[in-house]
Order: C-alpha cells, then structure tokens, then sequence
C-alpha cells in the first residue's frame, strides 16, 4: 500500500508539467479561440534555454542569417536569473506568434489556427534538435532536491519537489481564477471570447487581449518547463509531447475551466505513474517478459474518450465576427486529362530520373496518398482526422507480419493490410460519432499516441526498436519490388518499377476522390460538412456518410502504408508516429485540404520529397534544417494563404497557370482551374 | 379527411422551462395549416420536436404510423421535409446541388457505384421544383452567394425537391419584403394544390391568414386557439396574445369608429 501511494505521489512532478501546460493552452483558448499544440514545445523551449544559461553560460538563438548561434553571459548563470530570462523568451515567442501569425488568422477556421501552432511546435523542435542534437540532456536541478529535501508521509519518502511543483500549478491555477474573476482584463477576455463583436462596439481591443493571453499562457508553460525538466527527459520529443495529455486535460476542462484543467492534468501524472507501478507488479502481462510499451498513453486515450461521452458536446461557442469555415471545395470539371497528363509526367519522371530523384518522388507519391486520405475525411466532411498516418502504420505492420509469419505477400498483403486500417478507422470513427472540429483533432491525437505507443513500439506487434521487415512485392513471377531490375535507372535502388506501381496507386486514388467529390457522395460529405442538422433534416444520414468517409480515408491511408513497407523493406514505428501524423496534416492543409490538387501539391512538398530533395540539392539546405524551414513556412503560408495554396476559390496565378496546362482550359465560371479540380457551376 | 401529420399531447421542457405542453396540430391531405404565436410560443420548438431534433414526450403521426423517436433521418425519408429560421443551405455546393443531395434518396451503396464508375444522374424533381419556386435561373449559384431572401427560397424548394408528404417551413416570409411575400404565398398555394401537405410558421400575418386553410395559434406553449383564418382572426384571446389587453381595448375603439363611418 506504502508503495501505491509512494508512486501516486511521484506523478504529481510530471502531473504539474501537463497541468502546467493544459492551463496555458485554456489560456490561450480563451484568449483567442486557437488550441496551441505548441504549448509543449514551448515548455520545453523555456527548459531548453534555461539548460543552456546554467550549463554553459549561453542563450542560444534560432538559425537565422547574420545571427550568431550563442550569445555568451562569460560563464554559467544562477538560478533565478536563467529562470527569469527563460520565462522571458517564452513570453516573446508567445507574442511573436500572437502578433505575427494568430493575428492574421483571427478570422480563418479553427483547424487554420492550430496548424498555425503545430508550424511553431515542429519550428522550435527542430531548432533544439539542431542546437543541442537528437541524444537528449539532463537537466540541472531548479527546486532543492538534496538527500534533506524529502517529505515523511504515512509511511513513504518523496521528493519535496514534487509536493512544490503541484503547488505551484495550484497557485498559479488559483491566481488565473483569480484574474479572470476580478481584474478588469479577465472580465474584457470573457467578454470577448463570449461575443467578439459586442466587445469590439464596448471598446475594448480584442488583439490585445488575445496577445496578454497567449503571453501569460507561453511564460507559464515555460516556467513549467523549467521546473519540471529535471524530473524527466530533456530532448526535442518528451515534454513537446506532453501536450498530449495536457490537451486531454484541457478538454475535460472543456477550454475553460482552469481548476479542472490543474486538477485533470497532475490525475494524469499520477495515473501514469501508477501505470508504472502496476507494470513492476508480476502479474502485469508482458511482452516476452519485457515490459508492455505505451499502456499510460493508452489508459490516456480511454480517458479522453470517456470525457468525450461524459461531458458531451463541442467546445463552448465562441462568438465571433466573422463565421469561420474551412476552406471551399472545388469540383473537379474533367478526370481523364489530368489523370494521363500526371501519369506521362510520372512514367517520364521514373525513366529519366536518378535514384535520389526516383527516391524523393516516390515518398512524395506515397505523401500524396496520406494527404489524398486527409483531403476525403477532413477536406469533404470536415473531421480533423490526427490518425490517419497511425492508420497507414496499422496497414503497414499487417503488411509486415503476414508477409513474415504468414507467408501472405503481395497482392493479398496490402489488401489485408487495407482493410484492417479501414476497419479500425471505421471503429475509431464509430466511437468519435458525437466528436467534432477540434474535439476531434484532440482525440484522434491520444490515438494516435496510443497506437504509436502501445501498438508500433510493441516488439510483437509492432517494429520494437529494430523495425519489423518485409518481404518485397511480386505479382505472377515479375518483380515489382525497388529491387526489380530495369533497363534504365542504372541498376540503382529504388528500381523505377516502384515508382510506377507508386504512380498507379496515386493515380487511381486521385480519380476516386476526384470522383467521389464530382458525384452525389461527394455532395453528401459537403452537405454533412456544412450543417448536420440541415443533413438529417434533408434526409441524409450523417453517421453513414461519416463513418464512409472515414473508411474511404483509412483505406486510402492503408494504400500509403503498405507502400511505405515495401518501399523502405522494414516497417519502423516512428515512420508512422504522432510527429510524423502531424506534419503530414500541416503539409496538406498548406497544399490545400480540400482539393486533390491540394493534396498533389502536399505530397511533393513532404519530408523527403520532391521540393526537399531539391532545396537539399540544388539550393543547398542541408535535410537537417529541413524541418525548422518547413516550421517557419507552414506558419508564413497560412498567414499569406488561410485556406493553402490549392485549398481556395482563387488559388495564386502561378499555380492557376500549371493547372490550366494539365486539366485543360476550364469551362467553370470561376476561374480556379486546377488539377483535376476546378470549382464552378458547370455541374454536367 | 385524413391527417397527414399529427401530434397527440405533443410536450417539450428545457430544464424547467416547458416549451410545449400537451400541443395537438392536425395537417390534414392537402391542407396549408399556419401555426402563429408571439414570439417564443413554441412554433420552432414544436417544428423541431415534430422532426426529431429535440426529445418530446406525447405522440407524433406521420400517415397513421407513429415516427415518434425515430431519428431525423428516418422522419426525413418517411416524408417529413422542414426548412429553417436561418435557411441552413449547404453552402459549399450550388443551388441545384442542394435540391439534388436532398432529393437523392437510393441506398450509399448505389452511390459507392456512382462513384466508383463516374457516372452521374440527377434526381427527377429538380429542374421543377426549381421552376416552381421560381428559382430556376439560380440553378448554378453557389449557395454563399444568395441573398437572403433567395436562401429563404432555396430552403423551401430543398424541402420540397424529395417529394415529401408534408413540409414544415419556419418563417419561410422573414426578410421578404410584402410583394415577394405575396407571391411566396401563391407559389406555396400552388405546391399544397399539388398535393403536399403544409404547415407554416411566419410572423407575416397577411400571408398566414391570406393563404392558409387553418390556423393554430400558440401561447407559452400552449395552443390556445384553432380554426379557419376569419375564426382565430376575430378570436379575442389571439388579439390580447398578440397585443396585449389595452392594444385590445383600442382595437375594440376602433373597430366601433370603423362601424360607425360606414367602412
């Protein structure tokens, strides 16, 4: 029993860490209506800069040119001094990205604003992966944490420090309270976050409330960070990703509660540290007699799903000026010109190519389908899907393990492995029924922790550490694997082969949604989109529509997954990771979420695709600084483009212009011509 | 006569607050029924409560057959149609595309088809009903482009394109100004002369009263009087629900003034 409540008790320092954070992310969503899934990273920034003043004496600055990478303080700095200066820049990068990107996007949609984020989270990840290294650090102790420094209870000896941190997220909990009561600026920020428009005709400024907002919220997560760090890891990944959790904190707070909030986040802590004692017991199922990765993330999940059901319903409306929707849907006014046009392009491509090029186009096709998959369930329909990627992992591990235990190879593999990821879309989709918007990106984001974790990372089920292989691809004796021999390409993988079954998969895929968006399904998703109510009122049945469109976007996932199996031979659980899952998001929402062009643009323009190939060749960005830049340019688009490149009425020119080339002169009205999608009234 | 649509005892409560209580309507086979009240009467609420958008107790017939806790999906495609305060259009697909997405009712799995094989075919009542409501030269507009009042339209004719038995539209007049109220008036004669039955909900009174062949008022959710439009017209408990007792008096002031200068 002792040891129970001494592992209870050992939570509460993580626990702070998401309460920490889950409070600054309802902060922020009060202030400005935006879900920041940057509040972990920007934890772990503080943490970072602080690491770096009281270990060497230096504040380290993001890669930018003329800027030196250090600014030198002649030897290490104290405490406070380091935790004052860290919190500082916390709270100037919280204003930078209130003043420089959620202004611009005060009116744009909600998933707008939270890619907007997810662009800072993977910035500031990538600038302390490239200042400090993927290894990870450990960081100096803040709080005393000497052998006197522990407190006697009912049996047990803990840390004081973990009594302090929940402490002070209880302060700080109890201060927001507070402020929000009684001062004039909390009374505004509700006014505001009730009726934008009313507090604009009172008076108050509604940009400079967002801006304290997001300022009070990026210092106290910062803070956080600096306190917490010394209790767990310090790398680009572990306390970035705490915002899991703390998000789940934040929605059983509804965005709104700070008490909850704080409460929700340090029971998070605690519950995963029980998971950690429970694993230590005997009778706690193994894998192999290794422990079971990922079974807090997991529980996490459950619980975020139960609050879901629980607490019921969408966030608190928040009033605004202008109504915010995602971004129009064009329809595609012809199939087959585009469809041979990208299909000579590619078959070219494949012959001409060297193999960096054949490799880089061919993740950028497998990219294409992920973002095609993102396009249907959240482009169409209008769910924030965060698991599409997990899915393609769940297709690629079945490819994987029935080619290695089973003997089941291609072309039956892949279409087990499709079906399986339609089947758990469909599942996951059948229980997130009532979740919408944003909700939706929060619990699709704990699966896909969940999956990642629990799933991937399982050394049977999954890759374990080492990845799990694949068998290549072969259909009636010829070879179709990056291993096939071809007369041209050099001999060097990948074989062009591939790339054209790569190409085939990608074409057929953008023919169905192009399709499916032309036809009455199609209609039914944007009608679903637009109002459910009205839906049902006109006879459709919106769970259906949902839950196939749900299967569809798996399926197209799945399609993505079976060829990243066969492209890289193994199968690796980080490929198919929560990191991963949302860059490809931010990549499609800055293609243009809602078109297949859109999601042809996403796919060239993904980690270790075609665009990156070339910057990393011919522009000479080494593939390092590839996700800081990718970072800064998803948030630069959405500011110039709210609705990406391909995603509006009125895409910019030059992309109009090679659009015309391959769809053909249009015969819409508006001119936004693009592949395979033009929008319009020419319905025949 | 036999009731298309019919609520028995039909009662809704928000927490405390009853909204409905115990409300009986009858809309019988090619009947235009209005159904008026202050605002805050409960006209939405029973509107909603006949589709299946908020829990009621009592009974709702559509046809003889009960569709009292059926999903509003279900009561849609057994022939219920609604339209709504605030329109609600699809607003990412055109004008005809609404009617046709509504008047489309063959199982997903034909659509799959369609979708599959790229062929596409419109539902029959379109073009028509487009043409009924005099819209048919908005065919291809993109719906976030309307004005309100063609929204209003566009409501009404999405209602009607599945062909239901009987369409509930709610304040379908807001925003007209009183010539297109007028003609909107003739046009839903003409589609209740077609054989669909109709309730209406409007504030325009000339309209409720001009074109309806029953009229049901409610108060505080009660229905406190019901009959033809020169009954509840002249039905004093209507006057004081609407204006209240002194407005009554010099409606009465006046009335006599009219009688006495012979007009």
């Amino acid at each position: 029993m002792e040891q129970v409540l001494a592992f209870a008790l050992l939570g509460l320092g993580p626990g702070a860490l998401y309460s920490g954070i889950a409070l600054g992310v309802v902060l922020n969503y009060r202030g400005c209506g935006v879900i920041n899934v940057a509040m972990g990273a920007i934890a772990a920034l503080g943490a970072y800069v602080a690491y770096g003043l009281r270990t060497g004496g230096y504040l380290f600055l993001p890669p930018l040119p003329l800027v030196p990478a250090h600014v030198n303080f002649g030897g290490p700095v104290g405490v406070v001094p380091a935790l004052v200066i860290a919190v500082l820049v916390c709270a100037l990068t919280g204003l930078l990205l209130d003043v420089l990107v959620l202004r611009a996007l005060r009116n744009a949609s909600p998933l707008a604003k939270l890619m907007a984020t997810l662009g800072l989270m993977l910035s500031i990840q990538a600038i302390i992966l490239l200042r400090f290294g993927s290894s990870g650090q450990s960081a100096p102790d803040v709080l005393p944490n000497g052998p006197g420094d522990v407190v006697h209870l009912l049996g047990v000896t803990i840390p004081s420090d973990e009594f302090e941190l929940a402490g002070i997220v209880a302060v700080a909990a109890f201060a927001l309270v507070a402020i929000y009561r009684w001062t004039r600026f909390g009374l505004a920020t509700r006014a505001a976050s009730e009726n934008e428009t009313t507090a604009v005709l009172v008076g108050l400024p509604p940009a400079r409330l967002s801006a304290m907002n997001t300022v009070l919220a990026a210092s106290l997560a910062g803070a956080l960070g600096v306190l917490v760090a010394p209790l767990t890891q310090l790398d680009s990944t572990t306390i970035p990703l705490a915002v899991v959790p703390a998000l789940g904190a934040a929605l059983l707070a509804r965005f709104t509660s700070f008490g909850i909030a704080m409460v929700a986040g340090l029971g998070l802590g605690v519950i995963e540290s029980l998971v950690t004692y429970l694993q230590s017991r005997p009778w706690f199922p193994t894998t192999h007699g290794a422990q079971l990765p990922g079974v807090a993330d997991l529980l996490f999940f459950a619980i975020i799903v139960a609050a879901m059901y629980w607490r019921g319903g969408a966030l608190p409306y928040r009033g605004s000026l202008v109504e915010r929707r995602l971004p129009a849907v064009p329809k595609p006014v012809r199939l087959q010109r585009p469809a041979i046009v990208c299909a000579v392009l590619c078959i070219t491509a494949f012959l001409l190519f060297t193999y960096d090029f054949r490799q880089a186009a061919i993740n950028s096709l497998i990219g294409m389908l992920v973002c095609l998959s993102l396009v249907v369930i959240t482009g169409f329909v209008g769910q924030i899907s965060l698991l599409q990627v997990a899915l393609g992992g769940v297709a690629a591990f079945a490819v994987s393990k029935l080619s290695m235990s089973a003997g089941i190879g291609f072309p039956l593999g892949p279409i087990f492995g499709v079906v399986i990821a339609s089947l758990v879309g469909v599942a996951a989709a059948a229980s997130a029924l009532r979740v919408r918007g944003v909700n939706l990106a929060v619990v699709t984001l704990a699966g896909a922790v969940a999956l990642q974790s629990f799933v991937f990372d399982n050394p049977t089920w999954g890759g374990g550490f080492t990845g799990s292989p694949v068998n290549p691809p072969h259909l009636f004796g010829v070879d179709l694997s990056t291993q096939a021999s071809f007369p041209t390409g050099g001999g060097q993988l990948p074989s062009p082969v591939f790339g054209l079954v790569c190409t085939v998969a990608v074409i057929m895929a953008g023919l169905l949604v192009a399709s499916v968006r032309r036809g009455r399904l199609g209609q039914q998703m944007l009608a679903v989109r637009s109002n459910e109510s009205a839906a049902a009122a006109a006879g459709i049945s919106v769970r259906n529509v949902k839950l196939l469109a749900f299967g569809l976007a798996s399926a197209l996932a799945g399609v993505a997954g079976s060829l990243y199996a066969y492209n890289f031979g193994s199968v690796t659980a980080d490929r198919f990771g929560v990191v991963n899952a949302l860059v490809f998001v931010s990549f499609a929402y800055v293609g243009g979420i809602t078109s297949v062009t859109g999601a042809v643009l996403a796919g060239l323009g993904v980690t270790e695709g075609v665009f990156g190939h070339i910057l990393e060749k011919w522009v000479g960005v080494p593939a390092s600084y590839q996700l800081y830049v990718a970072g800064l340019l998803l948030m630069a688009t959405l500011i110039t483009l709210p609705e990406g490149i391909a995603g509006g009425r009125r895409p910019p020119p030059p992309i109009r212009a090679i659009s015309r080339l391959i769809v053909g002169p249009g015969r819409a009205r508006r001119t936004s011509a693009a592949v395979g999608a033009t929008q319009g009234g020419a319905t025949s | 006569m036999t009731a298309v649509l019919e609520t028995r005892a039909l009662s809704v409560s928000y927490g405390g607050v009853r909204a409905l209580a115990d409300v009986d309507v009858e809309v019988g086979e090619g009947q235009l029924v209005g159904l008026i009240g202050p605002n805050g009467a409960g006209k939405t609420t029973w509107i909603d409560a006949v589709c299946g958008f908020v829990p009621a107790t009592g009974e709702t017939r559509l046809d003889g057959r009960t569709i009292s806790g059926m999903p509003p999906t279900a009561r849609a495609r057994a022939g219920l149609g609604r339209t709504w305060q605030a329109a609600e259009l699809f607003d990412d697909l055109t004008v005809r595309e609404n009617l046709s997405v509504a008047a489309d009712r063959r199982p997903m799995w034909r659509l799959v088809g369609e979708a599959l094989t790229g062929r596409e075919s419109d539902p029959p009542n379109v073009e028509s009903t487009l043409e009924l409501l005099g819209i048919g030269e908005l065919a291809d507009v993109a719906a976030d482009e309307l004005t309100q009042g063609q929204r209003k339209l566009v409501g009404v004719a999405r209602a009607l394109a599945p062909g239901p038995r009987v369409v509930c539209l709610d304040e379908p007049a807001a925003g007209l100004d009183s010539a297109e109220s007028r003609a909107l008036g003739q046009r839903l004669r003409q589609v209740v002369d077609s054989g669909v039955a109709m309730l209406l909900v409007d504030h325009d009174m000339g309209l409720v009263l001009g074109v309806c062949d029953r009229v049901v008022v409610l108060e505080f959710g009660r229905v406190i009087a019901a009959g033809p439009p020169e009954v509840v017209r002249r039905d004093p408990k209507v006057t004081e629900a609407y204006l209240g007792r002194a407005a009554q008096e010099s409606q009465a002031i006046l009335d006599a003034s009219a009688i006495g200068t012979g007009t």
